[in-house]
């Protein structure tokens, strides 16, 4: 009996590799962690194998630019941040956006109470706030330019920090503020030994200055090749079959992140807490890119005063082909 | 072979040619043409590769289009070479050069330290840059204090050992004649042995001019104010703009050999008497 059962798996494997599944290359924007458990849950739960992709995930990490990886040909498809990507595109290098599965922001700056920071308006001036960068200091610049404050320090600027990718600049209470993710450094600052009652937190959804995370960008000649546009309809499918999946088994997609980690850093309370977190983000897309948002996060960037993230209206920065062929 | 190297062989014979007829001609202003002839070749070769072969500029600029970058930032790339070069790397240079000086001395003073602080300092080497960054940054703050800090720990080590073995380079006949003089430790320490000890701490100084520059920008990675090469370098990638990626490493390496430079004239004044600074 086993080895009838071992045979019909290589059997099954056999016919697998008798016609090639499609290969292609996903470049992610950060290290494997369950803000990408879509990805993971559909590879390893076979929906890239149901639509005959044989897909690559590649983590990212701080000294990763993912739009520089897909410039260079080292993927097909990036996990960005829409600021980051259309910094890029004005930059001359053309990315577009072909699914939207995270539909809200889940940045936020979170501030000790005791700096006496309550009203966003009036109490930033003077104060230190922490920044990261690599492409994810556009939203933040945006909203300072939205308050009317200079990020050049001073009494009626801000200071900003660069902030490493931890949170002990709010510990050591080097900074007022600093930028946190609702599924990720938010935590980290509890477990740290705060609790929310020490803390005051400002949303960039609630301050109307959130900007779309987290949107899967090709580049703009993949578009013109249909047989490209056919194999990422299908990525772009099985990547929200595996998304929705992981939104309502938020334990199991957690566990699946757990077992694609190479490095070894992530604990399963962390990845469960993280996943908790990310469905709420990705609850309410099914891939496809609302246009309303998309035109919130265009006007939020060309609100920049004297250094605006991106300087004109881009054209062309986002297709609903692909999710349409993929969902329809 | 593509036909589209072909213009870059092209380019590169023609210049290898040209410096071996310089060289075996051997004319008086051969010696400075020949490094300068080399060096025009490889950005000439680049900057065609970078044409015929259509690099993304996000891959790999042209040369041309990173000397744009260099005349349009200037002021961009002077505030970062003070805050990087001048405040954190300088600073930390000369307070751990001081610092080795004084316990090399101590050591050489007595046994039990050399017993004691050269295992301590052995064990400082040895700890990754990586490591002692985000720690150095949590104490001393983002500004350029905790980036002199990070440079003090890389340069100490390797000037300490050098000032060791430099105290001890004194043959017994030399410090026999100190005595029979009646020159008491310091007198002796500083008319004998510190100029004795000149070319190793130069050698000291010349590894660690280039270790601290490195220190200083890496250790801007683990955060930083808004200014800085470790800073601009990190942040530029991230906008994907990397002429100014290379701006920055060009003011790096200008200001590396700068600094190097120096270091070395100073050597050639101090240790004139040195066999290895004779013509």
């Amino acid at each position: 009996m086993r080895h009838l059962v071992i045979s019909a798996a290589a059997l099954a494997s056999m016919v697998t590799a008798a016609h090639a599944a499609d290969d292609l290359t996903l470049q992610l924007k950060w290290v494997t962690q369950a803000q990408f458990a879509g990805y993971y849950v559909a590879r390893d739960k076979g929906f890239y194998d149901e639509e005959d992709l044989n897909v690559t995930i590649k983590p990212g990490g701080p000294d990763i630019a993912p739009t520089q990886v897909l410039a260079g040909g080292g993927a097909d498809v990036t996990v960005e941040w829409m600021p980051a990507a259309l910094a890029a595109r004005e930059k001359g290098l053309p990315l577009v956006n072909i699914a939207q599965p995270y539909k809200s922001s889940g940045m936020m700056l979170t501030c000790l109470k005791e700096s006496g920071i309550s009203d966003p308006q009036t109490d930033f001036a003077g104060k230190t706030l922490g920044v990261w960068f690599a492409g994810n200091e556009y939203p933040f610049l945006s909203w300072m330019n939205t308050l009317g404050l200079s990020t050049e320090g001073g009494e009626d600027g801000v200071t900003v920090l660069k902030q490493g990718f931890n949170v002990d600049p709010l510990l050591q209470k080097q900074a007022a503020c600093i930028s946190t993710m609702t599924y990720n450094e938010y935590g980290q600052i509890l477990d740290a030994g705060l609790t929310p009652d020490d803390l005051v937190t400002f949303k960039y959804e609630d301050q109307g200055v959130a900007t779309l995370e987290d949107g899967l960008y090709t580049l703009e000649q993949n578009l013109d090749d249909p047989e490209m546009v056919d194999k990422l309809a299908r990525f772009v499918r099985a990547s929200m079959k595996g998304w929705k999946y992981a939104e309502e088994h938020p334990e199991e997609a957690a566990e699946i992140v757990l077992d694609n980690d190479e490095t070894g850093a992530q604990t399963i309370e962390h990845q469960t807490r993280m996943m908790s977190e990310v469905a709420k983000l990705t609850a309410g897309s099914d891939g496809t890119l609302d246009e309303a948002d998309y035109q919130r996060t265009v006007e939020t960037l060309l609100a920049g005063g004297s250094d605006p993230v991106i300087s004109k209206e881009p054209e062309g920065a986002w297709t609903h082909a692909i999710t349409d062929k993929a969902l329809n | 072979m593509t036909p589209a190297l072909t213009p870059i062989v092209l380019v590169w014979l023609g210049a290898w040619t040209l410096n071996i007829a310089l060289t075996s001609l051997d004319l008086p202003f051969s010696r400075v043409l020949t490094p300068i002839i080399f060096g025009a070749t490889i950005l000439l070769l680049w900057e065609m590769a970078c044409r015929i072969f259509e690099i993304p500029p996000v891959i790999l600029p042209p040369p041309s289009r990173i000397a744009v970058s260099f005349t349009q930032n200037t002021s961009i790339l002077w505030t970062d070479f003070v805050q990087t070069i001048l405040k954190g790397a300088l600073t930390g240079w000369m307070i751990g050069a001081t610092a080795a000086i004084v316990t090399a001395v101590a050591i050489d003073r007595s046994p039990f330290l050399q017993r004691g602080l050269l295992p301590i300092g052995n064990f400082v080497a040895a700890l990754p840059i990586v490591g002692i960054a985000p720690i150095l940054v949590m104490w001393f703050g983002f500004d350029w204090q905790s980036k002199a800090a990070v440079v003090v720990v890389m340069v100490f080590f390797p000037i300490l050992v050098n000032m060791v073995a430099g105290l001890a380079a004194t043959d017994a006949m030399q410090r026999d004649q100190m005595a029979t003089w009646a020159a008491p430790y310091w007198q002796s320490l500083w008319k004998l042995r510190m100029p004795a000890a000149m070319p190793f701490l130069f050698n000291g100084l010349k590894i660690t001019s280039t270790l601290a520059l490195i220190g200083a920008i890496v250790a801007e990675f683990f955060g930083s104010p808004t200014k800085g090469m470790g800073f601009r370098i990190s942040t530029a990638v991230g906008r994907l703009d990397l002429p100014l990626v290379w701006a920055e490493i060009l003011v790096a390496a200008i200001a590396g050999s700068l600094f190097y430079g120096i270091v070395a004239l100073i050597e050639k004044k101090v240790t004139f008497w040195h066999p290895s600074q004779r013509k």
